[in-house]
């Protein structure tokens, strides 16, 4: 009985959504109770990460919730964007200029960041004899 | 005329548009990939001009779709499990990722402030727009503890956000990247969640290393932030 209910478990994507808002939802519980300045879903997530490497819980039982969850993120995110609408002083001037802050900054952060990130990774390589990963297939 | 019809209609017709716009976009992006067919790009727009149409304003929109936005915890908690499969990887280059964000963190307060403080823009504005490299939960905490407008830096977080995982796209073609890492790192950092998920559709490498780019960049801007608090006054 247990045996099938675990395989049906494992094979239903809802299921597995449901239990990774029920992780969620307990974390963040806690983090109200205890009043830590972190956000519920970054305790969660430690903790998944926690019961994961333990090997209490296998990927197979949160995989297929965990990729329905991630793909769809940016339907998630609408209504935050949605939010934009309500502040009408930026659609002007002032707007315009934020816009323009954010965009030059945005672009330069992405740069400088992937240059030093891609250029550290290759230095690590060179110093060291490690060869990287079997499972970077970038080299 | 809202009033006049049973008051679960509304919210529920927000629901269903939004997530039916969405799966629009998604076909229509997955057809013709420009940086301003994104998903999100698409479906905002589209239901922005809905809400023009139908005079909705932003309350009642979201009445019936702020469900859609607390699901965002559980996308939080679901990062593990790519962080999990990546993480052989990510144990022998994690000093990189640190490096990466601190750098990245560096450009990010350095330029938003000098170019807000050019632009002429407001003390106010300038502090609310600090935090807008972190991810949002962070970025509230950030901005109570400098100074800033909350509700202003969470806009300037979805900007930020939206604009990061757009221009992302090209600037992977532009740049002479060659590490998987340092493609995830351009989007944890710029554009953080939004970036993350975008991060996820070019590689599973690149979708991880963002997600863990995006919660480090949070955790030293939290830990910069009293700092920076006292430097800014």
């Amino acid at each position: 009985m247990i045996r099938i209910g675990s395989l049906f478990f494992q094979r239903s994507r809802w299921l597995q959504v449901g239990a990774l808002i029920a992780i969620w939802w307990c974390s963040e519980i806690m983090v109200h109770i205890l009043k830590l300045p972190i956000p519920g879903g970054v305790i969660g997530m430690g903790l998944l990460l926690a019961l994961l490497l333990s090997g209490v819980l296998r990927t197979t039982w949160v995989r297929r919730g965990a990729n329905r969850l991630l793909d769809h993120m940016a339907l998630f995110f609408v209504p935050a964007v949605m939010a934009l609408l309500n502040h009408s002083e930026l659609l002007s001037i002032i707007g315009l200029k934020v816009l323009l802050v954010i965009a030059v900054s945005t672009v330069a952060v992405m740069v400088g960041t992937a240059l030093v990130v891609d250029f550290c990774f290759h230095w690590g390589d060179g110093c060291s004899d490690q060869k990287p990963d079997a499972e970077d297939p970038t080299t | 005329m809202a009033n006049a019809l049973p008051s679960l209609f509304w919210p529920l017709f927000w629901a269903v548009i939004t997530i039916g716009l969405y799966l629009l976009s998604r076909a229509i992006h997955q057809r013709h990939s420009r940086w301003w067919t994104s998903p999100l790009l698409l479906t905002w727009s589209q239901c922005c001009a809905l809400m023009l149409i139908l005079h909705t304003n932003y309350q009642d929109y979201i009445l019936g779709t702020h469900w859609l936005l607390t699901m965002l915890g559980p996308a939080t908690v679901a990062f593990a499990m790519p962080i999990y499969e990546q993480r052989r990887l990510i144990r022998q280059y994690w000093y990189v990722l640190l490096i990466g964000v601190t750098v990245g963190s560096i450009i990010a307060f350095v330029s938003t402030w000098f170019l807000a403080w050019v632009l002429g823009l407001s003390p106010d504005l300038r502090l609310s727009l600090m935090p807008r490299s972190i991810t949002t939960p962070f970025a509230l905490e950030f901005a109570k503890e400098t100074g800033g407008i909350p509700e202003l830096a969470a806009t300037c977080v979805v900007i930020t956000g939206m604009l990061g995982a757009s221009f992302g796209g090209t600037l992977l073609r532009w740049l002479p990247l060659r590490s998987a890492f340092s493609r995830g790192a351009l989007f944890g950092m710029g554009a953080h969640a939004f970036g993350t998920a975008k991060a996820r559709q070019v590689g599973t490498i690149e979708g991880s290393v963002a997600g863990l780019t995006m919660i480090l960049a949070g955790i030293v801007g939290m830990l910069v932030a009293p700092f920076l608090a006292w430097f800014l006054r």
